[in-house]
């Protein structure tokens, strides 16, 4: 029973002394049966798009559609969805075995039947237990409390399935944990799922697709590797991953091979991207853009002939499986300290030394300032 | 064609009960205070006897103020009482505050539970056992006059306005008490420490810290002492002899001369006094209110210094002694026939025995009355608090001024509000028990408001929205959801609204025929026909249904810290 949601051209404003808009006309797509993530800052409407797909809110202007359904004026109550809350929102009066056969009792089903189904409900998210002493939820750690919000929304098979940052009262192991499981659901039950997050590790990790949200438009739609290996702009490029900036002039454009100059005695690197077609017609000749690369396709060296641009070692950063190295430029441009990701320990290189940065030229961006 | 058909498919689809259950509660407001204070504005610019239409617009009401020497002694004894009673209650309260909070010292909290009693006793009560204790011929001034006179100084009764002022800043003081004790015992204890270590002494800190911090709780309170003492109707009209205030001077206008037009102006010059002091409370306050940001709760250091230990506890104990006076002495008084002098004479069980005889009636009344009008307001207070804290209408701010009002306003004002619009007209209601219970409803719907609104703030929002995605319409979702959490603010708002009209004399006073007379009226009259020995059985009879319902209350929201009802 699950359907593919369309927004078309959603614009939300709200009122007060001032209007606000939350919502900038957003247009797209969610494919039936996916779990598809809303991702952003907080205050770029994440939240908002997905209290408006629930009813919760209205919209100034557009439509909603659940499948050809348009739910656009439809109250919440008569949407057949379900919805799990930051706060998960149990109901602390009733008991968990109630609470989660709340929306069927609401569709007046026979007790026999509410007695599996909830039971059934309960196994999937794994926690058949809890019923046996059938405790009131507060008395529930946050990991289980999670599970039984899931099962409450998921019991009465609604169409579409809503969570609202579901992990983010829990501790950072439990959610490593709980975002497996929510996929594993999720993948069982295959409704059409929206999950919002502000995490970037956690909405790669969870999604088949994510959205890319900032100031009440989406910035980039697609899956975490497309979106990681292919930002489409710095926004993006910043809040999935972490990307470092040059200042450079492109001075030669030759098939498809990009050559730019750096601020740094006027040396070349050439670059075959960009990969996002649509930029090509505004990269032109003598035009100043900034590169970008990824900490992990940076490398450092004690040679100046093993890279181009000179840096001065400010912290090195043990992180496991990585050796982190925060860069201050010596270059005339008082840029950020610039991230390099070793992984290995560069042995003859301690902070306070000067070293030279490379590129990976396969593997570096183009963006327009 | 079918765009129509389909629109109104749509419309019929949403869910209109709420907007249908809840314009009730506002027609009652619309109805009930809107209009009945819209017409005494009115009728004040109307002299007695006129047509109530724009050509007979006169100040002639208002002219007494200019005129009569009894109309501006009044306005400056109502001004000179609250004043003094604010000074008072603030001189007496903040240092009983203090200690309770930052003093080592036993018994803490039956001091604080002894605090509440004076407040929940009915006002008039404390009044006519002041004249048992230090009237013409009570006991207490007969002892310090055999004192006094060694010296050739007799004190005079207790009779006029110094009478007032003391016995309201004995029955009014607890409201600083305790509101100060809150504020010293809750604001964050690092602020006065950091102080310290940079190098503040104990008198500076108080100073520039301490006070500073605890100021917006004690501008509450004094507002609260101000509008209650303002507003009080059974001690001046008991203790006042000659003095009148302005609630007494309405009932005066009233009950003397039915001039229903001439005690609107008089009201509506106590309204004004009561803006004006609002309106100064939020100048003075509102620039030094902060928000103390307290991470780690942690206590005050108590002060444990023995010197200290004993001034403040002979200081509250003496003050507590002095403010429960009142109930022992009722509660002494209530068996026997007289109190005259120094013992009581004549011990008698028929004050209590001849209850039944000759108070059934005004006691059934009140019950009736206080039972129905709180269970209405409990509806129409719930309801309010709802559409205020969920449904955010555009006009939110203005319907909790509306609901609020009454609560600043004198119950006599009122009273003559609903008199002057229902005692004529095309609704009369005088003489009846509606009037009173929509006078109750009306005074009574803030209390209920208030608690109401506190549930529904700390009310996850999350929790009814997820019963509406659960598939529940709006009206399942009140009753699954919403009521069953808001039930104990809902209960506390009541029982604090039920003991309170059990108590009310201010409106009643005005609005009772002889069929609706309730107990404190009864009281009222016997203290005025000097019965004290019944006036006292009734009294106790009545403070000890009133401390039971309190102590019922006090349960209801121990259990309801609603803080325990938030999931995640």
């Amino acid at each position: 029973m699950s359907s593919d949601i369309v927004y078309e051209n959603v614009v939300k404003n709200f009122g007060g002394r001032e209007t606000l808009t939350a919502l900038k006309g957003i247009s797209f797509r969610i494919k039936k049966g996916e779990l598809f993530c809303l991702l952003g800052p907080s205050g770029c409407g994440k939240t908002t798009l997905l209290r408006i797909t629930a009813g919760l809110e209205s919209l100034t202007e557009g439509k909603i559609l659940y499948g050809s359904n348009n739910v656009t004026m439809i109250p919440t109550f008569r949407r057949n969805i379900g919805m799990v809350f930051q706060s998960f929102a149990l109901y602390p009066h009733m008991n968990v075995f109630e609470n989660v056969a709340y929306g069927l009792r609401v569709r007046k089903q026979s007790d026999k039947f509410i007695k599996n189904k909830v039971t059934e409900i309960m196994n999937l998210v794994g926690l058949p237990d809890v019923l046996k002493r059938n405790p009131s939820p507060t008395a529930l750690s946050g990991g289980q409390q999670q599970r039984v919000a899931i099962a409450r929304a998921l019991v009465y098979d609604p169409e579409i399935l809503l969570l609202d940052e579901p992990l983010a009262s829990l501790d950072a192991k439990l959610r490593r944990y709980m975002r497996a499981e929510i996929r594993r659901i999720q993948k069982a039950t295959n409704i059409t799922t929206i999950y919002v997050t502000h995490d970037q590790e956690e909405a790669m990790a969870i999604g088949d697709r994510l959205a890319v949200m900032n100031v009440g438009v989406v910035e980039q739609i697609g899956s975490a590797d497309d979106i990681y290996n292919n930002p489409r702009n710095i926004f993006v490029a910043n809040f999935i991953g972490k990307m470092n900036f040059f200042n450079t002039k492109i001075i030669d454009i030759k098939n498809e091979r990009y050559i730019v100059e750096l601020p740094y005695k006027k040396k070349i690197l050439e670059i075959k991207m960009p990969k996002n077609p649509e930029m090509k017609d505004m990269l032109k000749e003598n035009k100043d853009i900034f590169i970008g690369s990824r900490p992990e396709k940076l490398t450092i060296n004690k040679n100046s002939d093993k890279g181009l641009l000179p840096g001065k070692v400010q912290i090195i950063q043990h992180l496991g499986q990585l050796i982190r190295y925060e860069i201050k430029p010596l270059w005339k441009d008082n840029a950020e300290l610039v991230e390099v990701d070793m992984g290995f320990l560069v042995s003859n290189i301690q902070e306070g030394d000067k070293v030279f940065i490379d590129f990976d030229r396969e593997n570096t961006f183009l963006f327009i300032k | 064609m079918g765009r129509i058909q389909k629109f109104f498919k749509q419309k019929i689809k949403q869910d209109y009960t709420p907007y249908i259950v809840l314009s009730i509660p506002m027609v009652f407001l619309l109805f009930f205070l809107i209009w009945p204070l819209g017409t005494t504005v009115g009728r004040a610019f109307i002299e007695r006897g006129q047509d109530f239409s724009l050509s007979n617009f006169s100040f002639a009401n208002f002219d007494r103020f200019f005129t009569s020497t009894m109309y501006q002694r009044s306005l400056r004894n109502s001004f000179l009482v609250a004043f003094s009673v604010v000074f008072f209650t603030l001189l007496i309260g903040v240092p009983m505050g203090y200690f309770v909070a930052r003093v080592e010292m036993p018994f803490k909290r039956v001091m604080l539970s002894l605090g509440i009693l004076p407040i929940i006793t009915p006002a008039f009560v404390g009044a006519f056992s002041w004249i048992i204790l230090l009237g013409r011929q009570g006991v207490l001034r007969y002892l310090i006059n055999r004192i006094l006179t060694i010296f050739g100084w007799t004190l005079p009764p207790i009779y006029g306005l110094f009478g007032i002022i003391f016995t309201m800043t004995l029955v009014y003081f607890p409201f600083v008490f305790l509101l100060s004790h809150g504020a010293f015992k809750s604001s964050n204890p690092l602020l006065e420490e950091s102080a310290m270590i940079m190098g503040a002494k104990n008198s500076r800190i108080l100073r520039t810290v301490t006070v500073p911090l605890i100021l917006p709780s004690l501008g509450a309170a004094a507002i609260l002492v101000f509008i209650r003492s303002i507003g009080n109707f059974g001690i001046p009209a008991i203790l006042g002899g000659q003095q009148y205030v302005l609630p007494t001077l309405i009932y005066f206008r009233v009950n003397g001369f039915w001039d229903l037009n001439g005690a609107a102006a008089i009201a509506m010059i106590s309204v004004m006094i009561v803006i004006i002091a609002l309106w100064m409370q939020k100048k003075i306050i509102s620039s030094r209110e902060y928000e103390t940001i307290s991470t780690a709760s942690s206590e005050h250091k108590l002060y444990k210094h023995p010197i200290i230990k004993i001034i403040a506890n002979v200081y509250c104990w003496f003050i507590l002694i002095i403010a429960l006076a009142p109930q022992i002495t009722i509660f002494i008084m209530s068996f026997f026939e007289k109190w005259r002098g120094l013992l009581p004479i004549g011990f008698t069980l028929n004050n209590y025995l001849s209850i039944p005889q000759i108070a059934s009636k005004p006691i059934f009344n009140s019950l009736y009355l206080a039972l129905t009008a709180s269970f209405f307001t409990a509806i129409l207070g719930s309801l309010i608090a709802y559409i205020v804290e969920r449904r955010r209408p555009k006009g939110a701010i203005l319907i909790d001024f509306t609901v609020m009002t009454p609560f600043v306003l004198p119950g006599i004002v009122v009273a003559v509000a609903l008199l002057t619009t229902f005692s004529s007209g095309p609704i009369i209601l005088s003489g009846t028990y509606t009037i009173i219970m929509i006078s109750f409803i009306v005074r009574r719907t803030p209390y209920v408001f208030r608690s109401v609104c506190a549930s529904l703030t700390q009310l996850d929002e999350a929790l009814e929205e997820s019963s509406l995605i659960a598939g529940a319409n709006w009206f399942y979702t009140f009753r699954r959801v919403t009521l069953p959490l808001i039930l104990p603010g809902i209960i506390a708002g009541t029982i604090l609204t039920f003991s309170t009209l059990l108590q009310e004399l201010s409106t009643t006073i005005l609005l009772y025929s002889s069929k609706t007379q309730t107990l404190p009226i009864q009281i009222y009259n016997a203290v005025a026909d000097g019965k004290f020995g019944e006036a006292s059985a009734l009294s106790v009879l009545l403070m000890l249904t009133v401390f039971i319902f309190v102590y019922l209350m006090n349960i209801f929201v121990g259990e309801s810290s609603s803080s325990g009802l938030k999931l995640g």
